[in-house]
């Protein structure tokens, strides 16, 4: 090889036809105007003395004032707060403990549990609250067991304590998660330097691992508190016969029977949970960084010194088994067993009761039919759409220079502290305002598909961007030092890299957006229904066994889709996902 | 290849100055390295260089393009700069094989199939890794990483290569190797290059000229010799291999200058031509010291002092020795073993070196 041939010159490369910045500030247009969009018209309509499409409203501060002046309004915070408070305590105290017992010790079928323990927040949740209304709730198949035929008292989850215990037990897994993933992170040299100091196993786990997970365990309740308050479905078919209403409900209540439609009180106290749910994520995200600040030495994970349980670790492994068997087993298998039964009943054996006629309702009643339909065609454009997206606007976020990129983790995050009828009132109110485009989107299935897409978006973020971060980003500088502008090197090295958290993404979001129902409540029309509007509105006017059977559609899709998920693309829930 | 200019970059992060004023200017065909602790800089100012940074004030030109002017708003984006780079992580992307790594530049050089093929090889024969055209990056060992690496960034002519610290991640034999390799390639293909390293040995042996950088700033520019005899300042001193700091007052005297060594009765003489006066530091270093039996009286030369020894280490090719001149310390470096608990020391008057 002689220096010669080296020598050769090459054409410059040439700028691509649409510039980056373009592409960037579109990105980033989108986000704020999918984000913040749909709160601009509900804080005006809640300011306004008639209805957005009523010609010749005034601004007035009535609405607030009706919401304030009313004495059931006030009760409702009072309850939800409560049970808001209850649900946190119940899933970070239940939470922590799972996570030390499976990562910490040498818990019998510690692994299995570990996987097991994330099921309830994967499962849909407001099936899982049917399957705990059939089988525990007033009349419910083992209430009326233990209390009609035993004589024993029951666990009553009509009552805020109930309802909290049922909501705490979707929601642990977000602090199993956390702890987990704080545990893990964690320099196990620490716990190591105090054993050598002398202090015994138990001692350690007390005086070293527990307060190392303080930070997590703020976060994670921060978390929980705000999702919790945001509960539509347990308030509606729990609280209801007892009179225990939540803001939610009294949210939902006054909008369905309200003597003038869409009154502006409802927007009004919308607005108020909205900020309570902001200052809430605030509240978090200074939280995150008290943490990031508690874990500054990078541990190694390797071998861990597991506390040895002894004599406790087949009976605590069979109490976490039976917790299982509790809030997620017998739930779905109560499901299943309604769906199946003319009526559910201790009273006559099941089989003398078989029916396959709840099914048959799936595909002869239209808005069954067409619910799951539209679910679908919903579950997989939105997350195909959504995780697309989510992907480009985190590149933008992260590997770029565009001037506001710093603006896009905290506005993707956003939707995640929403309750989900806020996001529903704020898509109504939107598409009334945007003319034709809005129209399509109220008579059509894709309005209801884009509040669940923006709703759901910030999981897509929460599982790209770990990824993204362990991409180094001299692979993106040389391709852009090989010539290749912004778009070209996202496309041809960054995108490819990122592909394992991409599909992670996508089947996270199918999940999620199949299952989801509350942003739905306010959207949906004789033929847009999506399965969980249908489930809550058809339960409500107590057709108990084809929801149940709709429910468990829901329960298989899920599972299957995870299955493939984890067995296809290697995708699993882990430290983080859910949790961050 | 074209010369860079480099003219007063000034770049902040927070309140923090990462550049200052920095200048220098880049011959053509010469390898000239940025040297200097994590944090000085020199980082800062390669990725200024290759685009990924923008300084807030300064000007770079590479031939007669400007890069960079803030005073005119011209900022080149990194892709047009049409420069090679070759990272410390080596960045050769996992997805791609190693031809598939190399034609990359060149497809986003809309270059025909067949062209790309035929430069692909060429360039691979240059690296010597024809053979792992189809392998995957993971399947190659670190250095052949590097090689992939530096092959990429000059598939395509590039006017200048930027080597941002190339060597940190292989381990000692191999790296040694890998410079000797790297710096006959640069010379062959007379590429203008710029290399980064916090390496003093890697800076020393490589370069045509070193920068030596300290809290943003260029401390001193000169050859490898230049910065190890004559280092310009207390810190490339004692960044640049190993020191003695002598401190004391200088004054002229007929035979040159002197230096009455603080805190003991010691003089020092200076070298012909060095000027100092009022309150100086001399360097010296360790090998230029020699030392002398106690009783060998033959030796009749300017600055003779009588040393205590503390400790001797045998370092395989040389003893260093801790002695005591006073009260001031030294450590000299020995080819040979000088036996007693009390010697003396040569310190010749060519190898004080005025710093401060």
């Amino acid at each position: 090889m002689t220096t010669s041939s080296y020598e050769q010159t090459f054409p410059r490369p040439r700028r691509s036809l649409i510039p980056a910045w373009a592409l960037q500030w579109a990105t980033w247009l989108l986000v704020v105007t999918l984000i913040v969009g749909p709160f601009i018209p509900l804080i005006y309509a809640s300011l306004r003395d008639r209805p957005l499409y009523e010609a010749g409203g005034v601004f007035t501060t009535q609405p607030y004032r009706d919401l304030f002046g009313d004495r059931a309004f006030w009760d409702a915070w009072v309850n939800t707060l409560v049970f808001a408070a209850l649900t946190t305590v119940i899933a970070v105290v239940g939470g922590a403990l799972v996570a030390i017992l499976c990562t910490r010790t040498d818990l019998a079928g510690r692994k299995s549990f570990g996987r097991l323990i994330l099921l309830p927040i994967l499962l849909p949740s407001l099936g899982m609250v049917l399957g705990w209304i059939v089988v525990w709730g007033p009349g419910g198949y083992l209430t009326s067991m233990f209390s009609d035929r035993l004589h024993l008292p029951t666990l009553a989850i009509d009552t805020i304590p109930g309802m909290a215990l049922v909501e705490a037990s979707r929601l642990l897994p977000i602090a199993f998660l956390t702890c987990q993933a704080a545990l893990s992170r964690a320099d196990s040299s620490l716990e190591d330097a105090a054993r050598s100091a002398g202090a015994r196993p138990l001692r350690v786990l007390f005086n070293i691992t527990i307060p190392m997970l303080r930070p997590a365990l703020l976060n994670a309740g921060t978390l929980i508190f705000t999702l919790s308050i945001a509960a539509l479905g347990i308030p509606l078919l729990l609280g209801t016969s007892n009179n225990i209403i939540f803001v939610s409900s009294y949210l939902y209540n006054t909008w369905t029977n309200a003597s003038t439609p869409d009154p502006g009180s409802v927007s009004a106290g919308a607005v108020m949970m909205l900020a309570v749910a902001t200052l809430l994520l605030l509240l978090r995200n200074r939280l995150l960084g008290a943490e990031a600040r508690f874990v500054s030495v990078g541990g190694k994970s390797g071998r861990q010194a597991l506390l040895r349980l002894r004599r406790w670790r087949w009976p605590l492994a069979g109490l976490l088994a039976f917790y299982l068997v509790f809030t997620t087993l017998v739930p779905v298998l109560g499901l299943a067993a309604m769906s199946f039964v003319v009526v559910l009943t201790p009273l006559v054996a099941p089989w003398e009761l078989l029916t396959s006629a709840h099914w048959h309702v799936l595909w002869e009643d239209d808005a069954f039919r067409r619910s799951i339909q539209n679910s679908a065609v919903i579950a997989v454009v939105g997350a195909v759409a959504t995780t697309a997206f989510v992907a480009l606007a985190t590149l933008v976020a992260h590997r770029s220079g565009f001037r506001f990129r710093r603006t896009l983790p905290f506005l993707m995050l956003y939707p995640r502290a929403t309750p989900g009828i806020i996001i529903g009132i704020g898509f109504f109110w939107a598409y009334l305002l945007t003319g034709a485009f809005g129209d399509v989107m109220r008579d059509s299935i894709w309005g209801i598909m884009l509040a669940f897409c923006v709703r759901n978006l910030p999981l897509a973020y929460i599982v790209m961007y770990p990824t993204l971060a362990r991409i180094g980003e001299e692979l993106d500088r040389a391709g852009r030092a090989a010539g290749a502008g912004w778009w070209r090197t996202s496309r041809t090295i960054v995108l490819p890299l990122l592909k394992p958290a991409i599909f992670a993404s996508f089947i996270l979001l199918f999940v999620e957006i199949i299952n989801d129902y509350d942003p739905a409540v306010f959207l949906v029309k004789p033929g847009t229904e999506v399965m969980g509007a249908t489930m809550l509105s058809q339960f409500i006017q107590g057709t108990v066994g084809p929801v149940s059977a709709l429910a468990m559609v829901q329960v298989v899709i899920t599972v299957v889709v995870l299955a493939i998920g984890a067995k296809v693309f290697k995708v699993g829930v882990t430290g983080g996902e859910h949790g961050a | 290849m074209p010369e860079i200019n480099v003219q007063n970059l000034v770049k902040q992060f927070g309140d923090q100055r990462a550049l200052d004023d920095v200048s220098f200017a880049v011959k053509e065909g010469e390898l000239f390295t940025l040297l200097g602790p994590s944090g000085c800089g020199k980082s800062t100012t390669l990725m200024s260089i290759a685009g990924f940074q923008q300084p807030e004030a300064g000007r770079i030109a590479v031939g007669d393009e400007t890069f960079f002017d803030a005073s005119r708003r011209v900022a080149v984006p990194a892709e047009q700069r049409n420069l090679g780079i070759v990272f410390q992580s080596y960045a050769v992307w996992p997805h791609m094989t190693v031809f598939d790594n190399l034609a990359f530049p060149l497809k986003v050089r809309k270059l025909k199939r067949a062209a790309i093929r035929t430069r692909v090889l060429e360039v691979l024969e240059l690296v010597e890794m024809t053979a792992y055209e189809k392998r995957y990056p993971h399947q190659l060992s670190g250095g052949q990483q590097q090689r992939v690496a530096l092959a990429r960034a000059l598939v395509y002519s590039p006017s200048v290569l930027l080597l941002d610290e190339p060597f940190s991640n292989l381990d000692a034999k191999l790296r040694e190797r890998a410079r000797a390799w790297v710096k006959e390639l640069q010379h062959r293909l007379g590429l203008t290059t710029i290399f980064v390293t916090h390496d003093q040995d890697e800076a020393l042996s490589m370069s045509d000229r070193v920068a030596v950088m300290s809290a943003g700033e260029v401390q001193q520019i000169g050859t490898p010799e230049d910065v190890y005899r004559r280092p310009a300042n207390r810190f490339v001193a004692e960044f640049v291999g190993r020191v003695n700091l002598i401190e004391g007052a200088a004054a002229t005297t007929a035979g040159g200058a002197v230096v009455e060594v603080a805190d003991s009765a010691l003089r020092l003489t200076l070298g012909a031509g060095q000027e100092a006066s009022g309150q100086v530091t001399i360097a010296i270093r360790p090998e230029a010291v020699t030392l002398i039996p106690f009783d060998d009286r033959s030796a009749d030369e300017t600055n003779i002092w009588d040393a205590d020894v503390g400790t001797v280490a045998f370092l395989g090719d040389h003893y260093e020795y801790e002695v005591s001149a006073g009260r001031i310390p030294l450590t000299v470096q020995s080819s040979r073993l000088v036996p007693g608990d009390r010697i003396k020391v040569h310190i010749p008057p060519s190898a004080c070196a005025v710093v401060d």
